[in-house]
């Protein structure tokens, strides 16, 4: 079953909040592009992107999304949202100090046939680091 | 302020004000920037975070009280300052996504840099919504301050 793009986007955004990777897996392309600009990722694949959201699930266990904004344009379809949770394990080189994260994000996705085939990340590195106890860029892991 | 036009507000036209808002900012005309901005547009720059002892600044705004001194003073700090558009995106109710790389070299201090000579590249997203005046009411843009910072040779987070 296809729907609009909004709605392939909105059903991973869904799943995703809830933690069920594999159901935000299931509107993503095999071959999806994927770049996370803050974290230097630029692949392509299901496996690429299902290790970004999983990464950030298990390093946030109780991680929230909390979507303000879809702004659809064609099959182009970008989600505004913010990310908040409390650390539980390394991330991004980061060693955990359970600090609290929240984290204004977003991502533009490409879709066609009622998958996502191209993900672009945005959010500011600076204010992750910042949130988490990092001080020097040059030293992410040591808080 | 730039003329009215009497075009109706279509992803297409959405889009070409975008286009001319970073045709305007490539030229590093701000004034123009602004003119195409309604009197009381919004502005966040989501990243722009600055934290003192007591309090956070924040790039969060207007386009004339806040947008518009930050457009300037990136320009005076990177007198190179240049864009390069990859896509401008519309819908018919005005809303538009752009991706675009700025890049510059630093000649003047940037918030908390010191300026070294060094250069920078960043993709940004942008979006904007357009009024059905066809003038921009509100700016918000996402980049990784990290990426410029430690491409300029800041390596400390605050």
């Amino acid at each position: 079953m296809t729907g609009t793009p909004a709605q392939t986007v909105r059903a991973f955004l869904d799943a995703f909040a809830r933690h069920d990777v594999d159901a935000a897996m299931a509107v993503a392309d095999p071959r999806v592009s994927v770049t996370v600009h803050p974290l230097a990722v630029h692949g392509q694949g299901a496996d690429e992107l299902r290790r970004v959201l999983a990464d950030l699930v298990r390093a946030f266990p109780d991680l929230m999304i909390s979507v303000s904004q879809i702004i659809a344009t064609g099959d182009v379809v970008t989600a505004l949202f913010k990310t908040e949770g409390t650390q539980a394990a390394d991330y991004a080189g980061a060693i955990n100090t359970e600090k609290h994260l929240d984290i204004d994000q977003a991502w533009r996705f490409v879709t066609a046939g009622g998958l996502i085939t191209e993900v672009a990340a945005y959010w500011c590195q600076a204010q992750l680091y910042r949130r988490l106890a990092v001080k020097r860029y040059d030293e992410i892991a040591i808080a | 302020m730039t003329e009215t036009t009497q075009r109706p507000l279509t992803a297409e036209s959405a889009a070409a004000v975008v286009t001319e808002f970073f045709g305007r900012y490539q030229a590093h005309d701000v004034d123009g920037m602004t003119d195409l901005c309604s009197v009381n547009a919004g502005f966040c720059y989501v990243p722009v975070e600055l934290w003192g002892k007591q309090r956070v600044l924040r790039g969060d705004g207007k386009v004339r009280t806040v947008g518009k001194p930050l457009w300037a003073g990136l320009i005076a700090s990177f007198p190179d300052l240049s864009l390069t558009v990859h896509t401008i995106a519309g819908n018919d109710e005005g809303g538009v996504v752009a991706q675009v790389d700025i890049e510059g070299t630093q000649e003047r201090a940037w918030g908390l840099i010191a300026p070294a000579g060094k250069h920078y590249r960043e993709p940004h997203l942008f979006i904007f919504r357009i009024g059905p005046d066809l003038l921009i009411d509100g700016i918000t843009a996402y980049w990784n301050d990290a990426g410029i910072s430690q491409q300029l040779g800041h390596h400390e987070v605050d």
